[in-house]
This record gives structure tokens, C-alpha cells and sequence, in this order.
């Protein structure tokens, strides 16, 4: 009797109804679907950069400047207090406070991922990764523009670079994959729990002092491994110290690429099990 | 052919309040194990939509009639793929186009050709595509030279043909339109329908959802009707109607 029933109804529904994707399908379909849209993502990604400075006469280049009137005027105080002389320090500060922009903005952002696109998410289908590659995308934009203050930097303090600049390539790409995932776990979390978002900025601001951007992983002494175990500290090294022409520290691209890999699955689990709730959400 | 087959369609809202919106109360919550906990963590939902059973096929032009919160909307939003159900069974084929409020992805800063072609994206359609139409969807919203001005400076009604004109550039297989569109003036109605009778003709499925009755009738075939999230009565527009105004008249 049971198994005749499990037989018949089956075979109805069949008729009409396709056998439902399962979570995992339907959520890698989604990043897949958004990736290969990169018109989308990033025709609105230089739409929000272009808003953002409409009506100013440098536009991004405000972005250039300001860090580098930041990077001379920290350069100069803090390489008194630090000891250090200002023609080692002053690239490496600059540097940091490059990457850690770059970082502690995006992780602002990820916050507000799906909820800022919420009018979209509400009347178009289209994937949620797209949300999420557009915030990453706006902040490569706005790292790249800082960077172009690099030239200068090496020229002005004679850094010779060696055969790993290569590594910013491999380098560029984990901060692009870990701003992903971020951007995905945070958007989603932000939109169910609304403290989510104060609590990410508090820790951020705690991280800023917590980690070697301003001051010298070596300062740490005997305390090394704090920096070493420390993923901010890995993704700001790898790719500060090609531009610096040295090498980065020992743990740093193990210990980036371990995050990277255990932020992504964390994140991929929670949007194949809740990637349908994102529309309630919002 | 495009076709929508709706199963047991329900939807379940959670209503998120203060509290359950907090991570720290959710959390303390889950610590307390008292009666405290139980009650914080007890969600409130709404039942918006209850047993939706549906089929559309090529040529069909369904009116959707009910009251305010009967759920025309959030059909409309289950029938567009933008909420999941959370019972039952959805399959659509086809591609749609959906007009669910004016405002979407709408940039006021940005001129009217500007918006063109990001309402094109969010159609899924490439912006180069989209330039090469460009003059054709100007033409279509009559808007004259305001199309290269602010979407600030636009009135509700000029907001409502750019949207449309973008919607339907491409003819969708399925057009799913909420009342706001029938808010333009009467000559845009004309040549709205005059378009949208195009476009049906080449087997397509319109889903409108409107409390105009006389102009229900006069651009569907079909009509259900909504009380509280079920569908309670189904049949010719006329038929439908007469039913909405002897229960709420």
C-alpha cells in the first residue's frame, strides 16, 4: 500500500514539474549566472563610483590625493615616534593604509550588500552575486586608483623591485575572492540581524590597531605570531611586500589562502541553505 | 511556448520585529532555555498566500482582482521569481518582464537615456543591445526632449511610459504589470495597449493586477479572484468582477 502510494504521486507531478535543483545547484548556479554578467556588475559598480564624485572636478582622483597627503603627514610624525627612518617607513605605511582602506571599507560595505540593492532584489530576479560583485568590484576601482601613487613612491625612495612583483597578481585575486564571500556572508547575515553591521565596524576598529599596518610586524618581538595567525596581517602583506621589493613574511600566503578557503565554504554553506530567504529578508 | 503552472502555491512572511531582528537577543534567547526564550523566539508570520493553484498558457490575459491585501502583489512577485514559495511547487518558462513598482533601479540623477539602458541591465539585457534601441524606446515614450533631462524633473506619469516603453521594448513572454501603470493618461493607455496587443498576439501571458474593473475587462480574458491570500473565485472578467462588487458593495 505505502509503496504503491509513493509510486503514483510522484509520477503525476513529474508531468509538468522538473525534479527541483538542489540548494547547492541552485546556489552555484547563482554565483555562476552573476559572474559571467560582468557587464552588469560592472557598468553599476563604475555608476556608483561616478555618482559618488559627480560634480567634483578631480572625481576619484580626491581618493589619490587625500592618501597621499595622509601617507606624508603620518610618514613624518610617526616614523619619529617609531625610530624609524622615513625612507623605509614612509612606503610601508603607505602601503598599509592602501590595503587596510581597501579592506576595512569593503567589510562596511558587504554589510549593506543586498540590503542598499533591496528595490532591485524586490523586483527583478536577477542573481544575488551580482550584488556582491559589484560592491568588490567598486572597491578594486577605488584600490586602483590609490595605488597609482605607487610610480611616485618608487622613484622618490629608490625601491628596487625583484622577480616576485609578480605575486600582487595572485595576491589582487584572494582579496577579490575573500571581499566575495565576505560581501556574500555579511550581506546576508546584516539583512536578517540589523546589529550585525555596528558589531562588524567595531571589530574592524579594533583590528586597525590590532594589526601591523601602521607599525612593523618585528615591533611585535617575541609576540611574532600575533601578526603571523592574523588573516589582516597575511592579506595586507602579500601584496605590500612585492611593492616593497622584499619578501613577505613566512605564514603569510598559508595563512591567506586557509582563510580564504574556510571563509568561502562558510559562506557558500549559509547562501545554498538561505539564498531563497534573501527576498524576505530585505 | 511560455506557460506558468502554479501547485499549493503558499507564501509565509516572517515578520521580523525589534527583537528577532537582534542577534543579541536571538542569542540570549537560545541561552535562557525559560519561558522568556520561547516567547522572544516565537516569530510572527503572515499568511499572504494559502493553496495557489494556477495555470497560464500562450494567450492568456489574466486579470487579478481583490481587495488591498488580498495578494495580488505578492502573487505577482511569486509569478516574477522573486520570492520562493515556501509550500508547493512554481514553474515558469518563458521570460519575463516585470512591472512591479516605478521606482526600480531608477537613478533620478541620471537622464532619461541614462536609465534606458540600467533598466535594460536589470532586464538582463547587454547595455550595448540596449544603446542600439535606444532611439526607438525614446520615440516610444513620447517624452520629447526631456529624455535627456533629470529623471528628477519627471512627472509620476513620464516616470510610468519610460518604464514601460524599456519593459516592453523587447517583447516579453510574460508581462507582469502592477496597478501603478494604469495611473498614466488616457492617450498613453492607448498606445500602451495597442503594444501590449502586439505582443499578446505573438503568444505571450500578461498578469495584471488593478482595481480598474472597466479596464480589466477591457484588456483580459481571465480573472481570479483574491480574499485573504486563496483564490475564491475564478472565470470570465465580467464574471469575476460581479462577484468582487457583490462582496465588497
Amino acid at each position: 500500500m505505502v509503496l504503491l502510494a509513493q509510486s503514483e504521486t510522484p509520477s503525476e507531478a513529474s508531468v509538468e514539474f522538473p525534479p527541483v535543483p538542489s540548494h547547492v545547484a541552485l546556489a552555484w548556479h547563482d554565483l555562476s549566472a552573476g559572474l559571467i554578467r560582468y557587464w552588469m556588475w560592472w557598468t553599476l559598480a563604475f555608476q556608483d563610483i561616478k555618482l559618488r564624485y559627480r560634480g567634483s572636478t578631480l572625481g576619484p582622483f580626491w581618493l589619490t590625493l587625500s592618501m597621499l597627503f595622509l601617507s606624508v603627514g603620518m610618514g613624518v610624525i610617526y616614523s619619529h615616534l617609531f625610530h624609524t627612518d622615513a625612507q623605509t617607513y614612509m612606503p610601508y605605511l603607505t602601503m598599509g593604509l592602501i590595503i587596510w582602506q581597501y579592506i576595512n571599507t569593503l567589510t562596511g560595505e558587504a554589510c549593506q550588500t543586498f540590503m542598499m540593492s533591496e528595490s532591485v532584489i524586490q523586483q527583478v530576479p536577477i542573481p544575488f552575486s551580482i550584488h556582491a560583485y559589484r560592491v568588490v568590484c567598486r572597491n578594486m576601482v577605488v584600490l586602483g586608483h590609490n595605488l597609482l601613487i605607487v610610480p611616485i613612491g618608487l622613484v622618490v625612495f629608490h625601491i628596487h623591485l625583484g622577480w616576485n612583483i609578480i605575486e600582487i597578481v595572485p595576491a589582487v585575486l584572494l582579496l577579490a575572492i575573500n571581499g566575495i564571500w565576505t560581501c556574500m556572508l555579511l550581506g546576508m547575515l546584516s539583512s536578517r540581524f540589523r546589529d550585525i553591521a555596528p558589531i562588524v565596524g567595531s571589530i574592524m576598529q579594533i583590528s586597525f590597531f590590532m594589526t601591523p599596518v601602521i607599525w612593523p610586524a618585528d615591533a611585535l618581538g617575541i609576540y611574532h605570531w600575533l601578526a603571523d595567525i592574523n588573516p589582516l596581517f597575511a592579506a595586507i602583506d602579500v601584496l605590500r611586500a612585492p611593492v616593497l621589493g622584499v619578501a613577505p613574511a613566512r605564514w603569510s600566503w598559508p595563512v591567506l589562502i586557509v582563510f580564504t578557503i574556510l571563509g568561502s565554504g562558510a559562506a557558500f554553506a549559509l547562501f545554498a541553505r538561505f539564498r531563497s530567504r534573501i527576498a524576505y529578508w530585505v | 511556448m511560455a506557460f506558468i503552472r502554479l501547485r499549493d502555491v503558499s507564501i509565509e512572511f516572517p515578520i521580523y520585529s525589534g527583537s528577532t531582528r537582534s542577534l543579541k537577543k536571538m542569542l540570549l534567547s537560545t541561552s535562557t532555555r525559560g519561558n522568556i526564550g520561547r516567547d522572544e523566539r516565537r516569530r510572527v508570520s503572515v499568511q499572504a498566500l494559502t493553496d495557489i493553484d494556477l495555470d497560464l498558457d500562450h494567450g492568456d490575459r489574466l486579470a487579478l482582482i481583490g481587495v488591498n491585501g488580498a495578494g495580488k502583489s505578492t502573487l505577482l512577485k511569486v509569478l516574477a521569481g522573486i520570492y520562493e514559495p515556501t509550500r508547493g511547487r512554481f514553474h515558469a518558462e518563458g521570460q519575463v518582464s516585470a512591472l512591479l513598482t516605478a521606482s526600480v533601479g531608477l537613478n533620478t540623477d541620471a537622464t532619461g537615456r541614462e536609465n534606458i539602458v540600467t533598466r535594460g541591465m536589470y532586464l538582463d539585457i547587454h547595455p550595448r543591445v540596449m544603446r542600439r534601441h535606444i532611439d526607438e524606446i525614446a520615440d516610444f515614450t513620447d517624452l520629447g526632449y526631456y529624455i535627456d533631462m533629470p529623471v528628477r524633473t519627471y512627472s509620476a506619469g513620464m516616470i510610468i511610459r519610460l518604464c514601460f516603453a524599456v519593459a516592453t521594448a523587447f517583447p516579453p513572454e510574460i508581462l507582469l504589470m502592477d496597478e501603478w501603470l494604469l495611473a498614466g493618461d488616457a492617450a498613453f493607455l492607448a498606445k500602451a495597449r495597442k503594444r501590449m496587443e502586439d505582443f499578446v498576439a505573438g503568444s505571450s501571458i500578461l498578469v495584471l493586477a488593478s482595481h480598474a474593473l472597466p479596464l480589466l475587462e477591457e484588456w483580459c480574458n481571465r480573472a481570479i479572484l483574491l480574499d485573504q491570500g486563496r483564490i475564491v473565485a475564478s472565470g470570465t472578467v465580467a464574471e469575476v468582477a460581479a462577484r468582487h462588487q457583490a462582496g465588497t458593495g
